[in-house]
């Protein structure tokens, strides 16, 4: 090839790609700051469930207004500002056509249209999808199996042959938005987050059963639960409940704590060589024995003396599952009666922090001891970065374990350590603007999917604990407002997304939901850590107020 | 002089396209997990194609020219096919993402940056070396 014959060749490609760049960039793009165009979807939901639809051009207000008046009834008003064709070339480009929380999918098919709004593709889950493509596992706009079986259910057609012969649309809408809250960071207030950590707390004491448990999952959208339990998560939630319970002097809060350590030193405790060990089966972990004894060392403090033994019986277990280099052994066979040397993410911060809070209890030098090196542990990164033991994401229990020992075993290398995770945290921190004002001051997970609440929250309660030893310790101002800052605006993204009461027309048991904290903005299901995370937070911060 | 020009030009070849095999093969079989097919057969053809006129050129062998000449085609084409639907793929998504798109259209741009020395310059490169060889020759 010549120089002149390759100039040619690489002119005609760059124009060529240009001008189908343009193409596609002109027939996909939405314009989602336009004047409504006149079409009007009208909703009527009533116990969670869409029970009349009208689809008008012009004026909506009366559309539905008979039946609205029935008690019960929600009317949701959208009106369509812009639209672009979908290319349903195949099922995976369609499931990348759409954005999620945003976007709308109308078909038109055999002169008739459908529509599905962005509150029923949130109703009927199909935000976000998992695509297994090969091995590989995407995260798509939307599923488009669950779509299609909608707008195919509503045409009287069967999927297939919608997705062959119809014409599909996305679009965007401008309605009355009740979720997520409209809440700017300056509007967090203490009243604000005091508010809702007794919601988030109430939410777990309703969703407790007689035996101390609890809903573990509760799909907001279906009313219904998962049927997996795991038990670090039920020792968190009782942690946070205790801690809530006696923060809030909350009598009822602090009951439902202890039913749930009940449960916990009744139900799930199991021998582990010489000590008690907590979870089921032939395998436990030091993460539900971590969280446990914590939960107890909470209960304790409001005065239930019944789990004074099993703490520090626990406290045992922990301390005879640490190595030398102060991290632990994470499992233990119960089956087999030995300790098991694998480690996973989050366990040693747990067990450093639950031997730390312990440590004041037992009055035990070893406690502390074990605390400390643990944290040293943690902390202390080898030059080679990436080879390090534990994900750097993860450190959450780490920064609280130095708050929790700072003024007995003071660390200033962790607290260094927490510092620059909490910087590099803020560096994943969206701003809006650019970013839209529901999401600001969440944590990015990537640019085409929602952020998710729980690890926001947790390094929440990370950076509050950083914030009360940066105060200690004397750190300058600078930081010191940046960790703010930061904290104010996570707050910010979380109580926005708290349902207070939330989407309350897509549940069918609204009142059950009160309080909660959803995975994400697309995934309205509860787990128990959700709020647990989320509200011990926002508790922390409470505290550290207080004490000021 | 010229030859010792052209047994640079040979050599330099060679290592440059047994990088680019190295860089593909511990890339997509060392580090990539889990194995897909539509990922590891264009990257075994290409990588394959790289070693073979790698070690053509710097063994003499009587068609290791026509080797360079198979990998750099390969290579080109292969290159403006991958460019140009990471171009489309992000105009796509910048079209139904709008705004949120920002942040992958620089993340894609920044992989383009790193693949249009591999699969563009490189190839060009030795496309024109090649033409030029020829040219030489006929005169």
């Amino acid at each position: 090839m010549t120089l002149r014959g390759l100039a040619r060749v690489l002119l005609a490609y760059a124009l060529a790609l240009v001008v189908l760049s343009l193409i596609l960039w002109r027939a996909l793009r939405l314009d989602r700051t336009r004047a409504p165009s006149g079409t009007t979807i009208v909703s009527l939901w009533r116990g969670g469930t869409r029970v009349a639809r009208s689809v008008v051009t012009g004026q909506a207000e009366h559309v539905l207004g008979l039946e609205s008046a029935v008690p019960g009834s929600t009317r949701s008003i959208e009106q369509i500002v812009d639209s672009a064709p979908i290319l349903a070339l195949n099922r995976l480009v369609f499931a990348a056509s759409v954005a999620p929380v945003r976007d709308g999918v109308s078909v038109s098919y055999q002169g008739r249209t459908a529509y599905v709004t962005p509150d029923d593709l949130l109703k009927i889950e199909a935000y976000e999808s998992n695509l297994q493509l090969g091995p590989l596992q995407l995260v798509l706009g939307v599923d488009p199996d669950k779509v299609l079986a909608s707008l195919a259910g509503e045409l009287k057609t069967t999927p297939d042959e919608l997705f062959r012969h119809g014409s599909f649309r996305r679009f965007a809408v401008r309605g009355d938005q009740r979720f997520p809250r409209r809440l700017k960071d300056s509007d967090v207030s203490l009243a604000e987050i005091k508010n809702s950590v007794q919601s988030a707390a109430r939410y777990l004491a309703r969703n407790q059963k007689r035996d101390g448990s609890f809903r573990y999952e509760v799909n907001a959208m279906t009313g219904g639960d998962a049927p997996d339990y795991n038990y670090p998560r039920h020792a968190g939630a009782t942690y946070f409940l205790a801690r809530a319970g006696n923060q809030l002097k909350d009598q009822r809060l602090f009951r439902a704590a202890r039913q749930a350590g009940a449960f916990m030193k009744d139900h799930a405790t199991l021998r582990c060589g010489a000590h008690s060990c907590v979870g089921e089966g032939d395998e436990v972990d030091i993460g539900s024995a971590s969280l446990a004894l914590l939960a107890y060392v909470e209960l304790l403090n409001g005065g239930a003396s019944e789990f004074r033994d099993a703490a520090l019986d626990l406290a045992a277990f922990l301390r005879s599952q640490q190595l030398p280099s102060g991290d632990f052994q994470h499992f233990y066979s119960v089956k087999e009666q030995h300790a098991i040397n694998l480690q996973v993410e989050y366990y040693t911060g747990e067990a450093a922090f639950a031997l730390s809070r312990v440590a004041r209890i037992s009055q035990a030098a070893q406690d502390l001891d074990g605390a400390r090196r643990g944290l040293a542990f943690l902390v202390a990164r080898p030059a080679l970065f990436l080879g390090a033991h534990y994900f750097w994401g993860a450190e959450h229990w780490t920064c609280q374990v130095l708050e929790d020992l700072w003024q007995r075993a003071p660390d200033r290398r962790a607290l260094q350590f927490c510092l620059d995770w909490q910087a590099a945290n803020r560096n994943m921190q969206y701003t809006s603007p650019p970013e839209r004002p529901e999401y600001d001051g969440a944590l990015s997970r990537g640019p085409f999917v929602s952020p998710r609440l729980t690890p926001l929250a947790s390094r929440l309660e990370a950076a509050v604990a950083t914030l009360a030893v940066a105060r200690s310790a004397g750190i300058d101002a600078a930081q010191l407002a940046l960790l703010e800052a930061e904290i104010r605006r996570g707050f910010g993204f979380l109580l926005r997304y708290q349902f207070s009461p939330g989407p309350s027309y897509l549940m069918p048991d609204p009142r059950a939901l009160v309080g909660g904290v959803p995975g994400s903005p697309v995934d309205l299901h509860v787990r128990i850590d959700y709020p647990q995370h989320a509200g011990d937070a926002w508790l922390r911060y409470l505290e550290l107020v207080e004490v000021r | 002089m010229a030859n010792v020009s052209e047994s640079r030009a040979r050599v330099s070849f060679a290592v440059l396209n047994a990088l680019v095999a190295v860089i593909l093969l511990v890339g997509v079989f060392g580090l990539m997990h889990p194995r897909f097919w539509a990922v590891d057969c264009p990257a075994a053809l290409l990588a394959g194609v790289e070693l073979v006129s790698a070690v053509a050129l710097l063994a003499r062998l009587p068609w290791a020219l026509r080797a360079l000449s198979i990998a750099a085609w390969v290579t080109f084409v292969g290159g403006l096919l991958l460019v140009a639907l990471i171009v489309l793929t992000m105009v796509f998504l910048r079209s139904v993402h709008g705004e949120d798109g920002m942040v992958a259209t620089a993340v894609s741009g920044l992989v383009l940056a790193l693949l249009v020395p591999y699969t563009l310059l490189l190839p060009a490169v030795q496309l024109l070396w090649l033409k030029g060889r020829v040219g030489e020759r006929e005169s």
